[in-house]
């Protein structure tokens, strides 16, 4: 599903991201990115959906080699892929049925399939009976979930997540786990970059580590270190 | 579909409302400018009409008896030939030319059209001589008065001289105050959609985010440049059309502006390439914003 050769990543300024990183993770497998912060990790998930290239190396992603993919397909790629991330993302201004909803619309989903599917996914991240609130009339966790609602409504193959617990307190954290760990179950391949150790641990999941751009440990079933 | 087409109107009319001012500033530039540019056309056909027989150095005219007999025309033309040191050019204007002519500069008069027979119109030699002083050309014309079948000789005067270039000089001053308002307008335009989308950058980043194609995001902006454009060159042309109806009547009761004519035909084909470049110009400024700010 995710196969990276040999993927260098330098930014202007010298500073290497991620230096000759390979990693091939399988369909329906829940994989945790951890190290310390600047170790690459977040380069490493924006480079699945192309919102960075690579220097050197290749990637595949749902079968799509992303050197050779053009401009105007990586749009397609990405409805392919959920994101979560730690500030969450949500539109202020729109309702949570709207936020859901508006990532249906703008990828030219009818109406009836929109009005279908958005209630259901709220119910199914617990929700559907705060359709009509605003993001502010929620609490962290709640806006995770929208969150998380927008990000896999249209069923993404792969589901990158960045620090997604990163603003929510131990116990919300959990909760949050829990959904990520329901929505793999259904066959959705999971990325998540995090710092939290007590949820690594917990889980036991594959763990890759990162430490100044280097993978310096990928283990299954592993734990934080 | 329908729900994209329901989309693209409620995107655009939100941006539109979400920087209102902006929106007027930039409907409005358009607007004058394309005013401008719209009245300098309309002046220079006016102008044109004005001056239309004297087009090209004509100094003098000899307007021939329409009863005159061919001899005595070819007499006129073979002096014209002959005295080949004076004269640059000449251009002979028979009877259906002239009721031609007659018909054009009385375009909006067809009452006027239809009491005429081209027969009863003269025909006239237009002449360009080598040498345009006033002298000069008195002289040279002089010998044509009395020579049989001859109407009139009438002279190029000095205030039609004046006139032509008076309205040369209107006309290139619009014009120019037109073109310098055209790329003011298009940066309004391009800064008011950089606006917009600066203020949507969170919503353009989550469309990015789940897959929205570049054109879907970009479309509602290029259509907001559009209709910046549009509204604004619709206002510009009504402005043409109050000039033809109020101001240019208005003109030609002025004693040297009889011949100003603008026919309502050309009011509409002038306000089409207004609204033309209206569109363009909306397109273009929307254009480059949207393409600035939205690299994958």
């Amino acid at each position: 599903m995710i196969k990276l050769e040999n993927v260098t990543k330098q930014y202007k300024g010298g500073t290497v991201a991620l230096r000759a990183a390979s990693a091939d993770i399988q369909k329906g497998e829940f994989v945790f990115l951890v190290g310390p912060s600047g170790s690459g990790k977040s380069t490493f998930i924006r480079l699945l959906n192309k919102e960075e290239s690579p220097d050197e190396g290749r990637i595949v992603v749902a079968g799509k080699d992303l050197g050779e993919l053009s401009g105007w397909r990586v749009p397609y790629l990405r409805r392919n892929i959920g994101c979560i991330f730690q500030d969450f993302k949500l539109l202020p201004k729109k309702t949570v049925h709207e936020n859901v909803a508006f990532a249906l619309e703008v990828i030219g989903r009818p109406k009836h399939v929109v009005n279908k599917q958005v209630p259901a996914i709220l119910d199914l991240v617990g929700l559907g009976n705060k359709t009509g609130n605003f993001p502010s009339e929620l609490s962290g966790g709640e806006q995770q979930r929208v969150s998380i609602a927008r990000a896999f409504v249209n069923r993404p193959l792969i589901l990158l997540a960045d620090e997604p617990t990163g603003n929510l307190d131990p116990a919300t954290s959990v909760g949050i786990m829990k959904l990520l760990d329901r929505i793999n179950r259904t066959g959705t391949t999971v990325v998540m970059a995090t710092h939290d150790r007590g949820i690594v641990d917990t889980m036991r999941r594959r763990v890759i580590e990162l430490d100044k751009g280097n993978i310096v440990r990928d283990q299954s079933r592993g734990v934080y270190e | 579909m329908a729900l994209r087409v329901e989309y693209l109107i409620r995107e655009t009319t939100t941006n539109l409302w979400r920087n209102v001012w902006l929106t007027v500033a930039a409907v409005l530039t358009v607007f004058v400018c394309l005013a401008l540019f719209g009245v300098s056309i309309l002046v220079g056909k006016g102008a044109d009409s004005l001056t239309s027989q004297w087009k090209g150095g004509i100094e003098f005219i000899i307007f021939m008896k329409p009863t005159a007999t061919a001899d005595e025309s070819n007499a006129i033309k073979k002096v014209l030939d002959e005295s080949g040191t004076g004269i640059k050019s000449y251009k002979y204007l028979d009877q259906p030319a002239a009721y031609e002519e007659f018909k054009k500069l009385f375009a909006d008069k067809q009452e006027l059209i239809d009491s005429i027979q081209p027969n009863v119109l003269p025909p006239s030699y237009r002449v360009v001589p080598l040498d345009s002083d006033a002298d000069a050309v008195a002289q040279l014309g002089k010998q044509f008065q009395d020579k049989p079948g001859v109407y009139e000789v009438r002279y190029a005067s000095e205030t039609l001289r004046n006139l032509e270039s008076l309205t040369n000089l209107v006309r290139i001053g619009l014009l120019a105050a037109a073109v310098i308002l055209l790329v003011v307008a298009v940066m309004l335009i391009l800064n008011t959609t950089f606006t917009a989308m600066m203020s949507r950058r969170r919503e353009i980043e989550v469309m990015k985010l789940v897959g929205a194609t570049n054109w879907f995001i970009r479309i509602p902006y290029m259509l907001e440049g559009l209709v910046h454009g549009l509204v604004g060159a619709g206002g510009a042309a009504g402005v043409l059309f109050i000039f033809k109806s109020q101001i240019f009547p208005k003109v030609q009761r002025i004693n040297l502006f009889q011949y100003f004519r603008v026919t309502t035909g050309e009011v509409w084909s002038t306000s089409l390439l207004i609204l033309g470049i209206g569109c363009v110009v909306g397109v273009v400024g929307s254009t480059f914003a949207v393409w600035r700010y939205l690299d994958v």
